[in-house]
């Protein structure tokens, strides 16, 4: 698969009267992988969602979903594009089964294809016991699951998911996790936002970021990246912890001693030398995740 | 979400269902139309409300039929035809009251709810998935004339009944319905709040069905015409034996001047009233007095006399009576065969009124969308 099969994004703009949504959005999400969508509220990442997802036209850029364009051929995309908005409306008559296989239908499959695509669905996210129940008797978590469904039913080699980890609890967020890494492992490909960083830390392979608009370049990125970064390190004994520390800049906090490296090379050498003069160390960590660093540090160079 | 495997692994793979990503056929196309109307149907209209409604229609027409059928039996009538008039006038009011709720929110509440978005990312068309809104609305509407169909076959058994009044009644009423349907769907694609779009569907209806009226009444009053009437009144000096009178002298004619209301210059403005296309279009039954037989023919008639021009000028002479002018007094048949029909015009009013309803609809709801109305939210 090459790049035509994922998602390539170049120089969207959109705007609404004098709000400009998205400002210059460019990225690249490539088959196999999954790809997280970060940054605040009010970024343009719904925005952009909207016009991945060829419901919204881009005022200038081009966009390309699994080859197709959402402008040009938006059918090409919708039968290709799966997507799970951050809304989540369901059709509160009818149960999880007829959502999913009308969905089917509206996909152009034949009855009996829905129908049993509805059914591997339904065992697929979980809803089992409830799936012959009317979705307004659903509970959040469970209309979730319900939507992810509802972006699977056509198989789509593209995948854009809204917020999709929001109102599940921690079992379901890993059951979500692994789903999601299983889907890439079928080769496709994957946008994720989400606001919980240390979610999207362990699903994703790649980030985009967005601020104000517009998704942050790469090679400010690098930058932000290759910035001095924390380490939290415990040990048995704090105060051995605290002499083997001695003139690194090494503070404390409730959870431990937080100390500066400047990369995963230098960590490492860092814990060799704690192992070798004799600490016995529990625990040796970045302190925050590398998606929360990086937007924090953009998030307050931003500020600034 | 358990540890169960895809039953598809390769996203490109063999078992991906089929779709044609070419030129969509007509087969195709009504099979979507088809979804999205059961969908419509088992998701927004079949609700316990929904029938209960139905179930007070059946009963509100039972009684109109029994009573009608009991004053028929009074009268010497058999009844069956003034029973198809009301019970068909009843089911077009309940319809123009019911299917503006029905339809008016068909989009806009989609919306509201979060469904719309996920509708339109499948591969269904903006005019398959509007036409399958407007197709549930329209059927959903019907269900009144379903209801009403037991009493019609009562009429029919009743007696007096002519086929061709009933299957005319049905077809413009049918329409009729149609009409409003399409009007609310695409009303409601258009303003983005519900409670909107329904009030203004709410509103067209009253329009054609009142507002005409209102129109018409008030349009004739403030154009009068003014009209001279000439009244040439007598003294008498004897009286006969018979108590006739002996040379009479004719006195000084009296000329007075009144306004009259000039409705023969307005009455097209109630062509677009539904109840009167329904009246105007339905074949004419007549006593053989030449006095209607059925309460659409009465309305024909009524509406019908407003296109003959009054006489502007009025004689009464009682000394001559041979100068009288009074005015012409043609029996209602003459009346209804002398003037124009006027349905097919109203008709076809109403039919392109929805036509741009549904046509404004289908530009509102493109994908991917331009421009958004204030405060929409796409999603």
């Amino acid at each position: 698969m090459d790049d035509s099969d994922g998602i390539v994004v170049t120089g969207v703009r959109r705007s609404f009267g004098r709000t400009h949504a998205v400002a210059d959005a460019a990225f690249t999400a490539r088959p196999g992988r999954v790809t997280a969508l970060i940054g605040p509220n009010g970024a343009g990442k719904t925005t952009l969602m909207l016009m991945l997802a060829t419901l919204l036209a881009p005022d200038a850029g081009t966009i390309r979903i699994a080859g197709a364009d959402p402008v040009a051929d938006p059918g090409a995309v919708r039968a290709r594009m799966g997507w799970m908005p951050d809304v989540l409306g369901s059709w509160s008559s009818l149960t999880s089964r007829t959502t999913l296989e009308l969905t089917g239908r509206l996909h152009r499959m034949s009855k009996p294809a829905a129908a049993g695509r509805a059914g591997e669905l339904i065992d697929l996210v979980g809803l089992g016991d409830l799936a012959d129940r009317p979705t307004r008797v659903l509970s959040r978590g469970q209309k979730q699951r319900l939507s992810l469904a509802r972006a699977l039913v056509h198989d789509p080699s593209v995948l854009l998911l809204d917020e999709p980890a929001s109102g599940l609890d921690p079992e379901a967020r890993v059951e979500l996790r692994v789903l999601v890494r299983r889907l890439a492992a079928e080769g496709r490909t994957l946008l994720v936002s989400s606001h919980v960083l240390a979610e999207l830390e362990e699903m994703a392979d790649d980030a985009v970021y967005m601020q104000a608009g517009s998704t942050v370049a790469a090679d400010r990125l690098a930058e932000v990246r290759g910035r001095t970064r924390t380490w939290r390190v415990r040990a048995v004994d704090d105060r051995a912890l605290d002499a083997a520390l001695a003139g690194s800049g090494a503070t404390a906090d409730h959870q431990g001693r937080l100390v500066p490296v400047v990369d995963e090379e230098a960590a490492a050498d860092l814990l060799a030398r704690l192992v070798a003069a004799g600490v016995r160390v529990t625990a040796f960590a970045p302190a925050a995740g590398e998606f929360e660093r990086t937007f924090l540090t953009l998030a307050e160079e931003a500020s600034r | 979400m358990t540890g169960t495997v895809l039953q598809d692994p390769a996203p490109n793979g063999s078992a991906r269902p089929e779709r044609g990503p070419g030129g969509p056929s007509v087969k195709d196309s009504v099979l979507m139309v088809g979804t999205v109307v059961d969908l419509e149907l088992r998701q927004r209209v079949r609700s316990v409300a929904w029938y209960v409604l139905l179930g007070v229609a059946a009963l509100v027409l039972a009684a109109v039929t029994l009573l009608l059928l009991a004053t028929a039996g009074a009268f010497g009538g058999e009844g069956g035809d003034q029973v198809v008039s009301v019970v068909v006038y009843l089911v077009l009011l309940l319809g123009t009251l019911v299917t503006p709720a029905l339809s008016g929110a068909a989009v806009n509440g989609d919306r509201d709810a979060g469904t719309l978005a996920t509708t339109q990312i499948t591969l269904v068309g903006t005019w398959q998935l509007l036409l399958g809104k407007f197709l549930a609305a329209w059927t959903a509407a019907l269900a009144f004339l379903a209801v009403a169909s037991p009493f019609l076959l009562i009429a029919l058994v009743a007696g007096g009944v002519d086929l061709g009044v009933v299957l005319t009644a049905l077809a413009v009423t049918v329409l009729e319905l149609g009409v409003i349907a399409a009007v609310g769907v695409g009303l409601s694609a258009v303003i983005p709040r519900p409670i909107f779009s329904v009030v203004t569907t709410y509103l067209v209806v009253a329009a054609l069905s009142v507002g005409t009226l209102i129109a018409f009444g008030l349009a004739g009053l403030a154009f009068p015409r003014t009209v001279t009437s000439t009244y040439t009144p007598y003294s008498q000096s004897s009286y006969d034996d018979q108590g006739n009178v002996v040379n009479p002298v004719c006195d000084a004619p009296q000329v007075s001047t009144s306004q009259s209301p000039t409705y023969d210059r307005v009455w097209w403005m109630l062509a677009a009233n539904p109840y009167v296309v329904l009246a105007d279009a339905t074949p004419s039954r007549w006593s053989p007095e030449g006095y209607p037989d059925d309460s659409f023919t009465s309305v024909k008639a009524g509406v019908r006399s407003l296109q003959i021009v009054q006489p502007t000028e009025q004689v009464t002479d009682e000394c001559n009576p041979s100068n009288d002018r009074p005015a012409a007094q043609p029996s209602q048949r003459q009346i209804v065969e002398q003037t124009v029909p006027t349905w097919f015009v109203g008709l076809a009013i109403h039919l392109v009124l929805g036509a741009l309803c549904l046509l404004a609809g289908a530009r509102a709801l493109r994908t991917p969308a331009r421009r958004l109305a204030k405060g929409s939210r796409i999603a």
